[in-house]
C-alpha cells in the first residue's frame, strides 16, 4: 500500500491522477470544469463544454472575417478578467490594442510580442513565453503567414509546445487559417464564415448605418 | 516600466545644499547629516533628513543647523562662496527652492504654492545642470555629444512652453495632464510633475556611500561571449554575496568594457526589480551584450551594481501564481534580443483620437491599473479589427459619393465590389504636427464581395485610399 500512495502521489503532483479509476466521477468531474478555461464567447464556450482546457495547446482556424480575432480577443479578456497574465505572440503585427481593451482586455496584464512576418522567430517567441510558465493564456496568431511557410514547420513543432505547457495552468492557442496542431486534450474551434458575415446595426431615425459586429459560427472538431 | 510619481508625503524631509564655488565642501557636510546623500551635480547636495526631527527639531531648525555647519565650513575654508540651503518633502523641492535663493528656504507644508512663483527657467536651468549640459544661448547647450542630444528633448519641451506663454511652474502644473501627455509625450508629464514638486524617483545614495564594483583585468583578451559568460560569473557572484551581506539587491548594472583598441565599450541595464541572484544577473549582462556587442576584443572588465533596498515577497495562497521579477527580466531580455527592443512590451493606449495611438512599455507583473479609454470611442467590444501597418494603399471606385469597388494589388489581400458598407465617419487631429503625426480622413467599414469585411480610410489631405486593417 505505501507504494501505491507514493505512486498516487507521484502522479498527482504531475496532475496525472486524473487517470485512477478510484476517484469519484463526480471529483473528477470538478477537477476538469476547474482546468478549463473560458473564452468569453458563449458559443464557443457552450461547443467546448465549459472553455478550452489548461495545459494543453488547442487552436483556432477560420478564414478571414470569421470571426478569428474576435475569439482571441474576448479570450484574452475573459483571461485577464480572471487576474491572469497574458501572452500575445503576434507574427505579422495585426493585433489592434484599441478595440481589444474596448472588449474589456487590461492591456496592462498583457505581453505583446510583435513580429514582422518571421514564423520561426514568431516560434521561438512563444517558446521563450511558454518557458517562462506563470501565464494563464498564451497565444501564437499565425493566421496571415502564407500557407508554405506554416507547412514548412516541422510537424513536431506543436508536440513540443504542447509538451512544455504539460501540466500547467497555461493555455496554449494557435490562431491559424488551416488545421495545424494541438495536443490530445485540446480542442480545435473551426470558425464558418457565414454570408453575409458581417452584422450591420439599423439605421435609425437619427442615427447612421453601423457595423456592429461578425456573425461567429463555431464548430468544436 | 510604466512611470510612477512619487507624491511629497508627510514621512519624507530633503535637504538640498548648494554650494557651486566649492563642491566638496556641501557633499562633507551632507555626510555629516545624512548617509542617505545623492550629488545630482557638481556642488549641488540632496540629502535625505527624515527622521531628524526627533534629533534637531523642526525642518527650519534642520535647515538652519545645516546652513550654520556649511558657513562654519566655508569660515574655516575661507570661502566666501554663496550658500543656499532649501528644505522641502521632495527632492525636486528642495532642488529648486535652493536654486532660487541664496540662504534657508523651508517650505514642507504647501510645496505647491511654495513652488508655483518659481520662473520656469530655474527648472530648465537645474535640468541642465543635473544632465551635465550648459546652456549658453536658449537654443544651443554644451556638453558631450551624449549629454547634448540627451538633453535636446528636453530643450524642445521648453521651447514649446515657451511658446505657449507660460512663464512660472504654477502654470506648468495647471495645465491637464492628458491634453499635456497628448502633446509632448511621457516627457511632458514628468516636467509637470517636476514643477508640481513631485519626485519622479526616490532618492538613490551617492554611489560612494557604498560602491558594489568588481574589476577583472584579463591576461588574454577575449573575443566571444562564452567565455566572457565566465568572466561575468567570477565577478557577480562576489558581488551576489555582498549585496546579501547588505541586504541589497542590484537596481542597475554598469558595465565598462575597456577594448584592445583602447576604446570603452559602456553598457547600463536597468532593472525592472531589485535582484540579487547572479545567474540571472549573468544572463541579463550576456543577453544585452548579444544585442550590443562590442567592436574589439575585451581587454579590461568593470562590473558596478547600483544597490537597491532588496524585494520582500509575500506570496499568497490564494492569489494565482505568477512568474516572478527575475523570469520576467530574463524573457523581456531575451525577446527584446529576438525581436528587437522595440517590438515586445505593454501596449499603453494614448490619449488621442488618432487610430492606432498607442506606445509600447516594458512588460511588468504588477499588474496596474487599468487603462480608460477616451471619452466618446465605442466600448461596446464587438468590432475587432486586424490592423495593417503601415496601411495599405488601395485603388477604390467611388459612385455616388460611396465606394463601390475594392482592388488591391497585393496578392491574398481581401478585395472586390463593395455589398454593404457603413461611413464615412471623418476624423482629424494633431494639426499642430503636420510633419509626423497629423491626420485627417474618412473611415468605412465594408463587406466585399469576397466575404471579407474591411476598414477603409480615405486620405482627405491626398486623396488616396487605404485600408486600415480587416474586420476580423
Amino acid at each position: 500500500m505505501p507504494a501505491r500512495a507514493h505512486l498516487e502521489s507521484l502522479l498527482k503532483a504531475r496532475k496525472l491522477d486524473v487517470t485512477l479509476t478510484h476517484l469519484a466521477p463526480w471529483r473528477a468531474l470538478e477537477r476538469q470544469q476547474q482546468d478549463l478555461a473560458e473564452t468569453g464567447v458563449p458559443a464557443v464556450d457552450a461547443a467546448l463544454g465549459g472553455g478550452l482546457r489548461r495545459g494543453h495547446l488547442s487552436e483556432v482556424i477560420g478564414g478571414r472575417s470569421s470571426g478569428r480575432t474576435s475569439v482571441m480577443c474576448r479570450a484574452l479578456a475573459a483571461a485577464t478578467s480572471r487576474d491572469e497574465l497574458v501572452a500575445l505572440v503576434d507574427t505579422n503585427d495585426r493585433f489592434d490594442p484599441l478595440t481589444a481593451a474596448a472588449a474589456g482586455l487590461d492591456l496592462s496584464r498583457l505581453l505583446w510580442i510583435r513580429e514582422t512576418g518571421d514564423a520561426t522567430r514568431a516560434l521561438k517567441a512563444m517558446n521563450l513565453v511558454l518557458q517562462a510558465g506563470g501565464f494563464g493564456l498564451v497565444v501564437l496568431d499565425l493566421t496571415d503567414v502564407a500557407d508554405r511557410v506554416v507547412r514548412g514547420l516541422p510537424f513536431t513543432t506543436w508536440f513540443r509546445l504542447a509538451r512544455i505547457i504539460e501540466g500547467s495552468q497555461t493555455v496554449a492557442l494557435l490562431m491559424a487559417s488551416e488545421h495545424l496542431g494541438r495536443s490530445s486534450g485540446g480542442s480545435t474551434i473551426a470558425l464558418e464564415r457565414p454570408s453575409p458575415s458581417a452584422l450591420w446595426a439599423e439605421p435609425g431615425s437619427h442615427r447612421a448605418r453601423l457595423l456592429s459586429g461578425l456573425d461567429i459560427r463555431p464548430r468544436v472538431i | 516600466m510604466p512611470p510612477v510619481f512619487l507624491l511629497p508625503s508627510s514621512f519624507s524631509l530633503f535637504g538640498c545644499l548648494r554650494c557651486t564655488h566649492a563642491p566638496d565642501l556641501a557633499l562633507a557636510v551632507a555626510k555629516d547629516f545624512s548617509p542617505r546623500v545623492h550629488r545630482p551635480a557638481s556642488g549641488v547636495v540632496v540629502l535625505d533628513v527624515s527622521g531628524l526631527e526627533r534629533l534637531l527639531g523642526t525642518p527650519e531648525t534642520i535647515g538652519t543647523e545645516l546652513l550654520r555647519a556649511c558657513g562654519g565650513a566655508a569660515d574655516r575654508r575661507r570661502n566666501g562662496s554663496a550658500l543656499s540651503v532649501a528644505v522641502a518633502p521632495s527632492q525636486i523641492g528642495a532642488l529648486l527652492l535652493a536654486s532660487v535663493a541664496p540662504g534657508l528656504t523651508v517650505a514642507v507644508d504647501d510645496l505647491a504654492s511654495a513652488l508655483a512663483p518659481i520662473s520656469l527657467r530655474v527648472l530648465h536651468r537645474l535640468l541642465a545642470e543635473i544632465h551635465g549640459v550648459t546652456v549658453l544661448r536658449p537654443k544651443r547647450a554644451a556638453g558631450s555629444a551624449r549629454q547634448v542630444a540627451f538633453w535636446k528633448p528636453y530643450e524642445s519641451a521648453f521651447n514649446v512652453f515657451e511658446g505657449w506663454g507660460l512663464t512660472t511652474l504654477g502654470e506648468v502644473a495647471a495645465l491637464p495632464s492628458a491634453e499635456l501627455s497628448a502633446r509632448l509625450g511621457q516627457l511632458g508629464v514628468d516636467l509637470q510633475e517636476h514643477a508640481r514638486g513631485c519626485d519622479l524617483a526616490p532618492l538613490v545614495p551617492d554611489p560612494d556611500v557604498r560602491r558594489f564594483v568588481e574589476r577583472v583585468e584579463l591576461e588574454w583578451p577575449i573575443d566571444a561571449l562564452e567565455p566572457l559568460s565566465f568572466v561575468f560569473a567570477r565577478m557577480l557572484d562576489p558581488l551576489a554575496t555582498a549585496l546579501e551581506r547588505a541586504d541589497r539587491a542590484a537596481a542597475a548594472l554598469r558595465l565598462d568594457l575597456r577594448l584592445v583598441d583602447r576604446s570603452t565599450h559602456p553598457r547600463m541595464l536597468q532593472l525592472p526589480a531589485a535582484i540579487r541572484d547572479p545567474r540571472v544577473l549573468r544572463t541579463l549582462l550576456l543577453l544585452d551584450l548579444e544585442s550590443h556587442p562590442p567592436s574589439a576584443a575585451v581587454d579590461i572588465v568593470t562590473l558596478e551594481i547600483d544597490p537597491a533596498p532588496s524585494r520582500i515577497v509575500q506570496f499568497s495562497l490564494l492569489a494565482r501564481a505568477r512568474p516572478s521579477a527575475e523570469t520576467v527580466a530574463t524573457l523581456t531580455s531575451r525577446l527584446s534580443a529576438l525581436v528587437g527592443e522595440s517590438r515586445s512590451g505593454t501596449p499603453v493606449l494614448l490619449d488621442s483620437w488618432q487610430p492606432d495611438a498607442f506606445e509600447m512599455r516594458r512588460f511588468d507583473t504588477s499588474g496596474s491599473t487599468r487603462q480608460v479609454l477616451c471619452d466618446g470611442f465605442d466600448t461596446s467590444g464587438s468590432v475587432f479589427i486586424r490592423r495593417f501597418r503601415p496601411p495599405v494603399a488601395v485603388r477604390v471606385r467611388v459612385e455616388g459619393g460611396r465606394p463601390v469597388r475594392v482592388a488591391v494589388d497585393r496578392r491574398g489581400m481581401p478585395g472586390g465590389h463593395v455589398e454593404q458598407a457603413a461611413g464615412p465617419w471623418r476624423s482629424s487631429g494633431a494639426w499642430w504636427d503636420r510633419v509626423a503625426r497629423a491626420w485627417n480622413r474618412d473611415d468605412w467599414d465594408v463587406a466585399l464581395s469576397d466575404g471579407s469585411v474591411c476598414r477603409l480610410f480615405r486620405d482627405r489631405d491626398g486623396g488616396t485610399w487605404f485600408m486600415d486593417g480587416v474586420i476580423d
